[in-house]
């Protein structure tokens, strides 16, 4: 019975959850399932990026968002869009699947750049660094406007991806009253964490994950054993970045435009958080914390209402981050494995 | 270039400073402290909301300047403050994690939770804009060749003095000594009848008022931001693994030399209309000091891996 204690917890966690948008919501709660379901989807896959890094190799990396930022720039650059402040139109480009595969790929050819210098060090120089190369990409993306539009960012693009969808999902989405753009890119962000999850949950069980373990245990003991040590963290870290490329892929076509302010640090601490509510190190745990987070986080903007009398945007976006911020000091501090996780499988401490 | 010797000076002792906070911080507890930056803030903050007059609307809290807005009195009043405030976090917060051995990721984790938490407390209650103290403005004058207007000299000299103090309180006071001593092996100083969690206290104190007059000087030569312990934050880390993290004259040298770079580097050519970019080549520094000599100039090569 004590096997499936998280599992009830989780069941009953999720239907709270949606029983509370359901009560608190009167008119459009499908069009508002659907946006929370794929916003918690695309974060729940970036967090399934750093379970990679964290969770099964035990390494710090506080920069996914640019991994997603670089990942997104990369593939909808390579398709039809629409550049910078004039909307310079750029018709020709590489067919979307292709375009992504690059696009993964640009991901993990930034995590070997990351990582060749920092994995040999301590994990909190890692931390630290991550972070930083996260705001040098940032900026960097924001300052070469010519390439990449700048702060006027990418437009229409989305065309590359919704001539994909077949006419089922828009009819669904007319019947159900929702936006057929956003229920597709919904059902195709569910359908590769799906996948993922199958693949990562095969990985796992091979001697190549088992090793990745190892090293997050005692990397002495892997390297005694004849292991490349750093050669695994730097595959893990590659591994976790493509799939944090693809996360940000779907979330430029979640908004529909592509700008450098998406990949601000915070969208990395959300992911963190979703990722220790769900459970660092196991396999569904990310997806499930990123739908409760956002669950939390819709919650918060009434709780703003309550506080201040027609709260502005300023106001929503500080209460929404003064819980996030507490969401993270009290899960790391009272239940550091978070909701499916396992104690014995969570490093906590770097030697 | 040289026009911007005097912004180089100015932010290079900001970071200085800053960074010997953080990593006499580092070196004693074992923290890596994401939060610092909202320390630094909060000083900023504060002296504002004690110094500022009340058409000004930084704050949305009504207003009261029980200091006469005494600008000089105010910033003495933040720093204290600031001191007590580490010391709430560190008896509140970061002694019964050490009491139950929570592990350094937990604890990495928990500060990354608190600077989100304290930096939107402080957008709650203060507007997004950023403000300035009740301070006249001043013209730039020539000193020696280096632009500044007179305050910024005089910012000049109090943060030099200040960085003064700090080397000689930690090279010859015992308390200081102390604080070296638990940095260097906390087993060994516990033998010799150095009470740790005494020591770990005042270093929480001492390295918090040193961010809070970071952060005032910073409010006094910029402005003062919501986030903007966030955005030196970054300057920090780079210049105390610069210099060597947990070491403090090295961390002092780091951070100068970071923001000397980060001001230098907009007067380059190929700089022009790429003003934000400066940040990024002072982290872009950081990484490449990490990959030819990880432990920092100054550092020992025990600490890195």
């Amino acid at each position: 019975m004590k096997k499936y204690k998280k599992y009830v917890v989780a069941a009953a966690l999720l239907i709270i959850s949606f029983g509370y948008i359901f009560i608190s919501n009167e008119t459009g709660v499908a069009r508002i399932f659907v946006n929370l379901l794929t916003f918690a989807g695309i974060y729940g896959l970036a967090a399934i990026g750093i379970n990679v890094h964290f969770g099964w190799t035990g390494l710090l990396n506080f920069g996914h968002a640019a991994f997603m930022g670089i990942g997104a720039y990369t593939t909808i650059l390579l398709i039809p869009h629409a550049l910078g402040r004039e909307g310079v139109v750029v018709e020709n480009g590489l067919p979307l699947p292709l375009a992504v595969i690059l696009g993964m790929l640009a991901a993990a050819l930034l995590g070997l750049l990351l990582g060749l210098p920092t994995l040999r060090l301590r994990g909190d120089y890692l931390a630290i660094v991550t972070i930083a190369a996260a705001e040098i990409f940032r900026l960097l993306i924001r300052d070469f406007e010519d390439i990449t539009g700048g702060v006027y960012g990418v437009i229409q693009f989305s065309d590359s991806l919704q001539n994909m969808r077949p006419n089922f999902i828009t009819n669904l989405a007319t019947s159900i009253d929702v936006s057929s753009s956003q229920l597709w890119v919904g059902i195709i962000t569910w359908t590769l964490i799906i996948c993922v999850l199958i693949i990562l949950s095969r990985l796992q069980k091979s001697p190549w994950g088992r090793a990745l373990r190892a090293v997050r245990e005692d990397e002495d003991a892997v390297r005694a054993l004849g292991k490349n040590a750093v050669w695994l963290k730097l595959q893990s870290f590659m591994l976790g970045a493509s799939i944090g490329g693809l996360s940000g892929i779907l979330l430029a076509f979640n908004y529909g435009t592509l700008q450098s302010s998406t990949f601000v640090p915070v969208l990395t601490f959300y992911i963190w958080a979703a990722l220790i509510l769900g459970g660092v190190g196991s396999l569904g745990g990310p997806a499930l914390g990123a739908v409760i987070f956002w669950v939390i986080i819709s919650g918060t903007d009434s709780l703003a209402e309550f506080f201040f009398d027609n709260a502005n945007g300023q106001q929503l976006a500080g209460v929404r981050f003064v819980f996030v911020g507490i969401l993270i000091m009290f899960t790391m501090i009272f239940t550091p494995s978070g909701i499916l996780g396992k104690k014995e499988e969570l490093l906590l401490e770097i030697k | 270039m040289i026009e911007q010797l005097g912004n180089g000076l100015l932010l290079g002792l900001i970071v200085a400073i800053a960074s010997v906070s953080l990593s006499l911080l580092y070196g004693v507890t074992r923290i890596v402290n994401f939060a610092h930056g909202e320390i630094i803030a909060l000083g900023a903050v504060l002296a504002l909301f004690f110094s500022s007059s009340p058409s000004s609307n930084f704050l949305y809290l009504d207003r009261y300047s029980p200091l006469g807005s005494s600008f000089i009195v105010s910033s003495i009043v933040s720093i204290f403050l600031c001191g007590i405030f580490g010391a709430i976090l560190e008896l509140c917060l970061f002694r019964p994690l050490r009491r139950y051995n929570y592990g350094n990721v937990a604890v990495l984790v928990i500060t990354i939770g608190l600077s989100i938490f304290l930096r939107h407390v402080y957008l709650l209650f203060a507007s997004a804009r950023p403000a300035s103290y009740p301070l006249d403005l001043q013209k730039r004058q020539d000193y020696f060749g280096v632009q500044l207007t007179p305050r910024n000299v005089q910012v000049l000299i109090i943060g030099s003095l200040v960085m003064i103090l700090v080397g000689l309180f930690l090279s010859y006071t015992k308390t200081g000594k102390a604080m070296r001593a638990v940095r260097d092996s906390s087993e060994l100083a516990s033998v010799s009848g150095i009470n740790s969690d005494y020591i770990i206290t005042l270093t929480w104190i001492f390295s918090s008022m040193l961010a809070g007059f970071t952060g005032i000087i910073q409010g006094v030569i910029n402005n003062v931001r919501w986030n903007m312990g966030f955005l030196i934050l970054l300057l920090i880390f780079a210049g105390s693994i610069l210099g060597g993290i947990g070491t403090s004259f090295g961390a002092m040298f780091g951070g100068f030399i970071i923001g000397m770079l980060v001001q230098l580097s907009v007067g380059l050519s190929f700089m022009d209309g790429h003003t934000e970019a400066k940040n990024a080549i002072a982290l872009a520094l950081m990484i490449i000091i990490l990959l030819i000599r990880p432990q920092g100039i100054f550092g020992s090569k025990e600490r890195i891996s």
